[in-house]
């Protein structure tokens, strides 16, 4: 274990760190480009460059590993000058596209002049011209190859993490480019990454393009709700600007690193899978009553919802059916368990699932597209295929008398049997969502639920791992939290929950579920905690 | 001075297996495998003093003792015939004319290092010294010098002709182990270096033709006798590729103390037309030029760093008075720029930006401040890079604006084409 | 051109290259120039065929084709010119030599004539300095050159004296 000193503060680290990684672990930020702790070193920026004593000249400290009794200088003069060099040769063929450039306000170029440039421009000679000035290599990305710095980090994460190699560096010395093989696209499943990773505006998201300035963005931090995988996710909400908006709240995701589940990155699919949050929303409550569609206050919605409720709880309990989905928060589903099986007394209280399997791969994407299907099974739901066509069939049949969906568009999902009809001859058909789909358009009571964006709460994974979301965005129009249209529920069936936050309601839940008894909202913090 | 290996360019046929054996060839191999251990012959070549030859100057011997022999892993012998280096030309020579010479000097090195796999990593313009070498290297299979049992002994040895295909950076060691495993030829992070981690992650003997063709005279005639003929740290004699203004360019093997003065006078016949010398190139394009009362360096390695220059791959450039140093110094920041294999900032960047404003400077734009600005970008160009291109584009270019700093002054901003763009 | 390289005639070949090297991927280069020695150059499809024929990606051949020098993605003229312009050919009237070419073949360095005879291209330091200024044409090393030598080259080119 090699002990060393870095700008005179000394520290032991294990053999073979790195003397960024050590320089880190003392709090110094060394600047860097090209380096990326999930992919290779390439070692080809220079902007790391230290003085390490007792070596002829300068050393790369994202590739050169500690070494007992070395002695690195990160802050002197001669460094600084350095970097200051380095610089200016990065910035000699870069366009000053600032003003029209998506990156700006999160650009490695802007922050590094800012800290360690600052020095006056003596470039006097034409810039060298590339040959893609902003054009769409894909679907998701955008490319500008003058703004490249020739990082090689796009090349190395399609290299080394998709594996699909789709990014070269062509030509050589300062007419080299990045690029994508002519008539070919950047079309992986993860292709979204690589603007993440482009320290500077040459591979910028499409999605985004134009959208909002960062310095507006108000990023909270939670769980992509797309998959079991559960990615840790910073939600990027526009409110500074509405304006500019276009209609639109959420203006993009992010990955957020967590070692444990996603490393630095997410699937496209989770990334781009935001619009619902913003669009096709249910925004009211709405009753309709024959073919009349009214939209109702919640408590006069609730009233009517409940006063038909009570009775058929008292003649035919039997033919009632709760259908609760994996998109709940464990939260939610300890209040749903809690009001319909414990204090209701409703037998055919079922996990059903809100989305098909989807597509599964070795890295990150998950087949079931539900973020909570584990905490379900941990709070005492499983989905059973078998018992959910039973009740449709008894629908059907004529034999359910109420049924209470948490989001399920059963009607597309059961083409074979229909469910249109079945609704119609519910006496009570009550749906709990965020979106509009084929099935809200054929029930008596839709009741408008918050998003993920919208609450605070905590997801499962597939591996068992209890991850925190965070409350981005007000729900949207008259839309409440799940939590809250239960309590709502209980509050006027007269029972007497105590809970004033999710983090009661949590509190509540690891009572009853073994494996979160020594669980709490600190402990699970920002990275999660896997439970057996 | 006796001549080793440029004996051989007048020799009719020495190319040809049959007349190098008559003149003795092969005779050092035979004799290694059959009664010499392997660590008698990599002892020999470190006392020899003999230092690579291709550009680094880098002790032979100890490079061979850098190589770790129980990893498990096949040890790979590499020979460098990129010979890119401007003004460099002798190992087309020795490939052309004595191609036996590299083959024994390979095997008397893998027998050395353990080795029994070799690649000649020959550049890809080089056509008939291509060829010539490949008759050599079937000949010598076809006389049992090379592949299995070599000379009756248990020794094997494979050498595969690999041909480059126009980069002068796969001259640079690690750039060529990346242009021989099939990719571009972008110089790696070191360490590790490649004695340790080299072809295909194995530990890899990499040296210049020139280098491996000396090793033959050095276990015929013993590491003293070569060490002596040299300087006290530089042993033995090497071929200075002499070009320019000069009466007789060509290549001259001399020995490590002989002097530059005497070089271009006595032996390349002095500056074309009793002209005055201006400025020499004395080991490569990216040597540090000398001036005219520079000359009575000698022309070792160490000599050669002790002025500030480098004694590099042996190119001697030769520049008389009608040379203008601005444009002379275009045409090589020209090279630079245009061989930069572009993965660090500083060179890729940097090569490029200098050839630019030479190039406005040259065109009679040059503004007051070009002259302190390049010095400045200059002396970030070096010592902050993965390879040595940018440090040999330093050296050459700092040299330049040294050593003649009031010629480019005076381009400045009179408008003063010399000879027009190259 | 759509001609398929790789038939089984070509993979033969490539297949006993390939021999040589520990790593598939290492006889890239010399698989790359049989191709182009054959064809005269290596087309979209052929780039296509190696990266299939090596399994690697695409973008690692275009990668090739641009970096080193001696790759073409068009075939070159009858009669290659490459004229040699590092420091002793320019020292010796290397420039000059290009704007003669230039002239006679009325193209640009880098170009081809239109009737596709001869190709001129500027060249960094060919190894042949002792006989500067030099160039390249077609395989051979021919220096040192004057504009009569390089003249009377062309003619013997163009009346196809020689091959």
């Amino acid at each position: 274990m090699p002990t060393l000193k870095i700008d005179g503060k000394e520290i032991t680290v294990d053999k073979g760190t790195t003397i960024i990684k050590a320089a880190e672990k003392l709090g110094i930020s060394i600047p860097y480009y090209c380096y990326h702790p999930g992919l290779s070193i390439a070692g080809n920026c220079r902007m790391c460059l230290v003085d390490v004593e007792k070596t002829p000249k300068p050393q790369i400290s994202c590739h050169i590993q500690c070494q007992d009794g070395m002695v690195v200088h990160t802050d002197t003069e001669s460094v600084k000058k350095l970097r200051q060099h380095v610089l200016e040769f990065l910035l000699v063929n870069h366009p000053l596209d600032c003003p029209v450039c998506d990156q700006a306000g999160e650009c490695w170029l802007q922050d590094y002049y800012m800290k360690h440039g600052l020095y006056d421009s003596r470039l006097d000679e034409n810039k060298v011209k590339k040959s893609a000035k902003a054009v769409p290599i894909g679907p998701t990305i955008m490319l500008d190859s003058e703004r490249c710095i020739l990082c090689s980090r796009c090349v190395r994460f399609t290299d080394e993490i998709t594996k699909t190699g789709e990014f070269g560096i062509f030509n050589r010395g300062d007419h080299s480019e990045i690029g994508i093989y002519p008539g070919r696209e950047l079309d992986n499943k993860y292709s979204g990454n690589v603007a993440d990773i482009c320290p500077v505006g040459a591979l910028t998201d499409r999605d985004f393009r134009f959208k909002c300035r960062v310095w507006y963005l108000k990023k909270t931090e939670s769980v992509c709700p797309g998959c079991s995988r559960g990615c840790n996710i910073t939600i990027e909400a526009n409110q500074e600007r509405p304006q500019h908006g276009r209609g639109e709240r959420v203006m993009r995701l992010k990955p957020r690193f967590n070692d444990e589940v996603n490393d630095w990155w997410m699937c496209d699919a989770g990334r781009y899978g935001y619009k619902f949050i913003d669009h096709d929303r249910i925004t009211e409550p709405i009753q309709r009553l024959d073919s009349q569609v009214k939209v109702v206050e919640w408590d006069e919605a609730v009233k009517n919802l409940l006063k038909s409720f009570k009775e058929i709880l008292k003649k035919s309990k039997d033919e009632v059916a709760v259908f609760l989905s994996p998109q709940m928060t464990n939260e939610e589903l300890y209040l749903a368990k809690k009001l319909f099986v414990k204090e209701l007394g409703v037998e055919e209280v079922h996990l059903v699932r809100t989305n098909i399997d989807g597509d599964q791969d070795d890295f990150l994407i998950r087949a079931d597209k539900h973020p909570n299907r584990k905490g379900a099974e941990l709070i005492g739901f499983e989905e059973d295929e078998r018992k959910i066509k039973k009740i449709i069939d008894a629908g059907l049949k004529g034999k359910l008398k109420a049924l209470v969906l948490f989001g399920q568009d059963l009607v597309s999902f059961y083409p074979d049997r229909n469910v249109e009809e079945m609704l119609h001859h519910l006496e009570l058909s009550v749906f709990i969502g965020s979106n509009h789909n084929l099935t809200s358009e054929h029930v008596q009571f839709v009741f408008p639920a918050a998003t993920y964006a919208e609450k605070d709460g905590t997801f499962t994974n597939f591996e068992g791992r209890i991850q925190r979301i965070r409350q981005a965005l007000i729900p949207l129009g008259e839309s409440k939290t799940e939590s809250e249209i239960l309590m709502f529920l209980a509050r006027k069936l007269d029972f007497d929950w105590p809970y004033q936050s999710q983090e009661d309601i949590f509190d509540g839940l690891r009572r009853s579920v073994s494996q979160f008894q020594r669980l709490n909202y600190q402990k699970i913090g920002k990275g999660g905690i896997k439970v057996s | 001075m006796e001549k080793l290996i440029s004996r051989f360019f007048k020799i009719p046929n020495a190319s040809s297996v049959s007349v190098y054996l008559e003149e003795g060839g092969y005779e050092s191999a035979r004799r290694a495998l059959k009664e010499m251990k392997p660590e008698q012959i990599e002892a020999e070549v470190k006392n020899s003093n003999l230092r690579g030859l291709g550009g680094a100057g880098f002790s032979c011997g100890m490079k061979w003792s850098f190589v770790p022999r129980n990893t498990g892993k096949p040890i790979y012998l590499v020979v460098n015939a990129d010979e890119g280096e401007p003004g460099t030309f002798k190992d087309k020579y020795i490939l052309t004319y004595v191609p036996h010479l590299l083959i024994e000097g390979m095997i008397l090195t893998a027998y050395a290092v353990g080795i029994h796999k070799a690649f000649i990593y020959i550049r890809g313009e080089y056509e008939i010294p291509y060829l010539k070498l490949k008759e050599a290297v079937d000949e010598a299979y076809g006389k049992g010098f090379l592949g299995e049992n070599i000379f009756g002994t248990s020794f094997h040895l494979d050498i595969v002709i690999h041909r480059g295909a126009g980069a002068y950076i796969c001259g640079e060691e690690t750039g060529l182990l990346e242009s021989l495993e099939g990719k571009k030829g972008f110089p790696r992070l070191k360490p590790p270096f490649p004695a340790v981690v080299g072809l295909f992650g194995c530990p890899t003997v990499i040296n210049n033709v020139e280098t491996l063709s000396y090793i033959p005279f050095i276990i015929k005639r013993g590491s003293e006798w070569f060490a002596k003929l040299g300087t006290e740290k530089n042993g033995g004699t090497r071929l200075f590729s002499v070009s320019g203004h000069v009466e007789k360019p060509g290549v001259y093997e001399l020995p490590m103390g002989i002097t530059l003065r005497e070089i271009i006078y006595e032996y390349a016949g002095g500056i074309i037309e009793n002209r005055k010398l201006k400025a020499v190139v004395p080991g490569g394009l990216s040597a540090a030029i000398l001036t005219a009362d520079e000359l009575d360096v000698k022309m070792d390695f160490d000599s050669l760093k002790a002025v500030g220059s480098m004694g590099g791959s042996g190119g001697i450039i030769v520049m008389d008075e009608t040379t203008s140093m601005v444009e002379a110094l275009r045409v090589t920041m020209q090279f630079f720029a245009h061989e930069s294999c572009g993965q660090c900032s500083p060179c890729r960047e940097g090569t490029g930006w200098i050839y630019r404003i030479l190039n406005r400077i040259v065109d009679g734009k040059g503004r007051p401040n070009d002259i302190d600005n390049l010095l400045d970008i200059g002396k970030y160009l070096g010592g902050t890079t993965i390879c040595a291109l940018a440090d040999g584009a330093q050296m050459a270019f700092l040299s330049y604006l040294k050593k003649f700093r009031s010629e480019f002054e005076t381009v400045i901003p009179k408008q003063n084409k010399t000879y027009a763009n190259a | 051109m759509s001609v398929t390289v790789f038939t089984p005639e070509f993979k033969r070949r490539a297949d006993q290259i390939c021999a040589n090297y520990p790593v598939k991927r290492a006889a890239a280069l010399p698989v790359m120039r049989l191709i182009q020695e054959e064809y005269g150059a290596i087309s979209g499809k052929a780039e296509l065929e190696i990266a299939d024929y090596f399994q690697i990606p695409p973008a690692d051949v275009r990668e090739l084709m641009t970096f080193y020098t001696l790759f073409y993605s068009k075939p070159k003229g009858q009669c290659h010119i490459q004229i040699c312009r590092t420091l002793s050919c320019a020292l010796l009237g290397a420039g000059e030599l290009i704007r003669y070419m230039e002239e006679k073949l009325g193209i640009k360095a880098g170009e081809t004539t239109k009737d596709g005879q001869f190709s001129l291209d500027k060249a960094e330091c060919l190894g042949a300095c002792e006989i500067a200024p030099m160039a390249q044409i077609n395989k051979e090393y021919v220096g040192p050159l004057t504009k009569e030598k390089l003249g009377k080259i062309l003619k013997q080119y163009y009346l196809g004296v020689r091959d």
